[in-house]
């Protein structure tokens, strides 16, 4: 019964996909008369659609967390104030600007996080009012052909650094629901490069969903332009809305025939057994920059494409642990809301100030220039208000962050874990670490746990 | 008949077993990192070459790209002539086959 219910909503959702492309977006014969000219053009018939827009973790890059360890609940935190060593930087201390000029080249070039915000820089990350309005980049999340080309900073007749956009008829007239690129746009080559800070591709290779046609948003359905997200510890602002693999709309909490399967999906969460792999970059050192060909300096970064790196597994009930020199899962056997999660561990070296001990930021400025890691420290500080920047960034001590980010995606059937892979003394799990008892460790590693259900597994497949 | 038959496909799984070893031998993974000198896609849009100069040696290597994704990105100008690209390829009859076409740039 059920299903047939699925196969039945499966049917229809792939119905609703296609008549939705096929179908023309009916703004079309107005744009092509009256050209594009930015969100007003939009706002004629999606009235509100910007101002809305402005009140959203993509406008502010921020919002208020309720579930990591030692923030103020009356702040709003995210890329646009964190400090976190895969960035080191955020929207404030590195903002969009042209760097000093390579010694060796004489050139320069700009750079800033601010780059992944959907404004023109001018209304830039959490900016209100009608420019911001008038700001919003709508076609880089709608438009099926947007002309990247566009999409760079420049400096206007005022010498303002500006963020250019494809505002062109020809890009408004391929309206429609986000496609993958649109999202990747950014989301893509973030923390660096591409796949270095998720880890994560979306192509039918490396997750059932994108074999099965599927975009990010038919997951990360949006209200108002709310998007929803889940609990990576170290994706902070949300925009309150969760979305999770065992949600009723998705699979619901029992999704699978076999129900030995199901069983565990109480203590052990979907995606330790379907997101056997991760990737990306795991550690990176901003204290030493290289520099590459084109005479500019980068972080030192060992980078890995998506499927390439183990997960390291922890309990998590969706609080965070959040230091100096730690921002991960809480959680434990014993609570009752904590599940074995996987995570993308990664480490970061950066400066760390003298005497509080707490990391500090960098513009990056400065090192990409010239590879002067500390003159990036100094300069955050002074944008940040500190007393004598100078001299934090002097006496600063080097030091690690050690980050688990959430691991959601590369998402696979026919590779996710099976009895032995967690239940054979060499498996995956460590579980003397996750606070089994050395009695309950012998009980684990039984191979009477699987021995009958894989013997007759190896049968039916031979 | 059925004795040949399994001598048959004996032989048949024994040739495609050797093949599954001949081939990754003979070809050869190459990493390379290069900046794009130029770029073109074929007219009917399945295939495009890029000649990178190696950041290492100077020296320019030609890549066949036929992924949909990357040709996708120059299409919509994500990658244009001038970028810089982490790129693993394999040397196969002669042409280089991408096999990893990447930005080394992010945000
Ligand atoms: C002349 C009126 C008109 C204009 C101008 C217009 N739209 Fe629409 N749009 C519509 C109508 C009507 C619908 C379908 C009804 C609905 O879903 O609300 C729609 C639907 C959409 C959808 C949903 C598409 C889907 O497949 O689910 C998006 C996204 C959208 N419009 C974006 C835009 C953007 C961005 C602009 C500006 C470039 C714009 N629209 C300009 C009338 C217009
Ligand atoms: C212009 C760049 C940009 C584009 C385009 C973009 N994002 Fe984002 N997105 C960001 C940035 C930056 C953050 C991090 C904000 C923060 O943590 O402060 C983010 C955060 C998120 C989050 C977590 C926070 C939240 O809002 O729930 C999700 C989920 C997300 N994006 C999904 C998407 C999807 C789906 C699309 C395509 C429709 C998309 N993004 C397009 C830049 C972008
Ligand atoms: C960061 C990406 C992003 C940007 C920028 C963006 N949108 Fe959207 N938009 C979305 C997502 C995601 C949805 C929900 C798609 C879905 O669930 O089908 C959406 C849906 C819509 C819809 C369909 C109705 C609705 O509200 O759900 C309209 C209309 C729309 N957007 C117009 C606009 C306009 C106008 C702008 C510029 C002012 C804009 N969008 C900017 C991501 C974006
Ligand atoms: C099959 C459903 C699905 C699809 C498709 C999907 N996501 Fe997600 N995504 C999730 C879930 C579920 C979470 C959160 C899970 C949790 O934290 O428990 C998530 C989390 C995220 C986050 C927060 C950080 C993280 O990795 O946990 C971002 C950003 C994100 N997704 C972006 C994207 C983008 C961009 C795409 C398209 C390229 C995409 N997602 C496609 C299901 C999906
Ligand atoms: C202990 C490991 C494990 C856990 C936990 C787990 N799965 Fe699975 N799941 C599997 C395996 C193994 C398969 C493949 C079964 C097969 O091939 O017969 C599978 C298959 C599936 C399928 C495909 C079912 C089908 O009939 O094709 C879905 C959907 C699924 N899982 C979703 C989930 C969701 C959602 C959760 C969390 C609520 C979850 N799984 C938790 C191991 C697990
Ligand atoms: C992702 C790793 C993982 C996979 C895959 C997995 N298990 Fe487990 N299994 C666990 C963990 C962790 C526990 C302990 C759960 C708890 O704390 O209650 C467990 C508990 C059990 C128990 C209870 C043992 C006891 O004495 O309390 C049985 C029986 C079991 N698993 C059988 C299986 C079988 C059969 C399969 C294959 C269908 C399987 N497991 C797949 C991780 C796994």
């Amino acid at each position: 019964m059920i299903k047939t219910r699925l196969a039945a909503t499966a049917l229809f959702c792939a119905l609703l996909a296609t008549t939705a492309t096929a179908k023309d977006h009916p703004g079309d014969e107005s744009i092509k008369s009256g050209g594009y000219h930015g969100p007003e053009t939009c706002e004629e018939c999606h009235p509100g659609t910007a101002r809305k827009f402005l009140d959203t973790v993509h406008w502010k890059h921020a919002s208020k967390v309720t579930n990591v360890e030692g923030l103020d609940p009356g702040k709003e935190y995210g890329m646009k104030n964190r400090i976190y060593v895969m960035c080191n930087g955020n929207d404030i201390v590195n903002n969009l600007k042209e760097i000093p000029k390579s010694p060796d080249t004489g050139k320069t070039k700009f750079t800033g996080c601010n780059t992944c915000h959907p404004g023109n820089h001018l209304s830039d990350v959490g900016s209100s009012g009608p420019e911001a309005e008038k700001a919003i980049d709508c076609l880089i999340c709608h438009s099926a052909e947007y002309d990247f080309s566009s999409r760079k900073p420049f400096k206007d007749a005022k010498g303002r650094v500006v963020m250019g956009q494809d505002r062109s008829t020809k890009s408004a007239l391929t309206v429609g629901r986000p496609k993958v690129k649109n999202c990747m746009a950014c989301h893509e080559a973030a923390g660096g490069g591409v796949v270095v800070k998720r880890g994560f591709a979306f192509t039918k290779e490396t997750d059932v969903h994108a074999a099965k046609g599927m975009v990010c948003v038919d997951c990360h359905r949006a209200q108002d332009h709310k998007i929803a997200t889940g609990l990576d510890p170290n994706n902070w602002a949300n925009d309150g809305t969760l979305i999770s693999c065992a949600d009723a709309a998705c699979h619901g909490a029992k999704p699978h025939k076999d129900p030995d399967l199901n069983r565990h999906a109480a203590k052990v969460a979907c995606q330790t057994c379907h997101i056997p792999r991760t990737g990306g970059a795991f550690a990176k050192d901003f204290t030493e920059w290289e520099k590459g060909s084109d005479g500019f300096y980068e972080p030192t970064t060992l980078r890995k494409e998506a499927n390439d790196t183990t997960p390291v597994y922890a309990w998590y009930n969706g609080t965070v642990a959040n230091s100096a020199h730690f921002i991960g899962p809480k959680g434990n056997r014993s609570d009752a809301k904590s599940r074995i999660t996987p995570f993308k561990i990664f480490q970061g070296k950066a400066y760390f100030e003298e005497k509080s001990g707490e990391l500090l930021s960098m513009d990056f400025a400065p090192p990409m220039a010239n590879g002067d890691t500390r003159a990036g420290v100094e300069s955050a500080s002074r944008t940040l208000g500190m007393k004598n920047p100078a001299q934090v960034a002097q006496k600063a001590v080097t030091g690690w962050q050690t980050i688990y980010f959430g691991s959601n995606h590369l998402v696979t059937k026919t590779k996710a874990l099976f009895c032995a892979n967690c239940h054979a003394p060499n498996g995956v799990l460590r579980f003397k670490e996750l606070g089994y008892t050395d009695q309950e460790v012998v009980k684990l590693t039984n191979p009477d746990l699987y021995m009958k259900k894989l013997a007759e597994r190896q049968r039916e497949e031979w | 008949m059925k004795n040949q038959l399994t001598l048959f496909a004996a032989c048949a799984v024994l040739l495609l077993s050797l093949f599954a070893f001949v081939i990754p031998a003979s070809a050869e993974d190459v990493k390379m990192v290069g900046t794009i000198s130029k770029l073109v896609v074929a007219p009917d849009g399945k295939s495009a070459t890029a000649v990178l100069k190696d950041t290492k040696s100077g020296q320019e290597v030609t890549i066949l790209v036929t992924d949909e994704l990357t040709l996708d990105k120059f299409k919509d100008k994500r990658i244009v002539e001038g970028d810089e690209i982490r790129c693993k390829f394999e040397k196969l009859d002669g042409k280089n086959d991408s096999k990893i076409f990447k930005k080394t740039a992010g945000c």
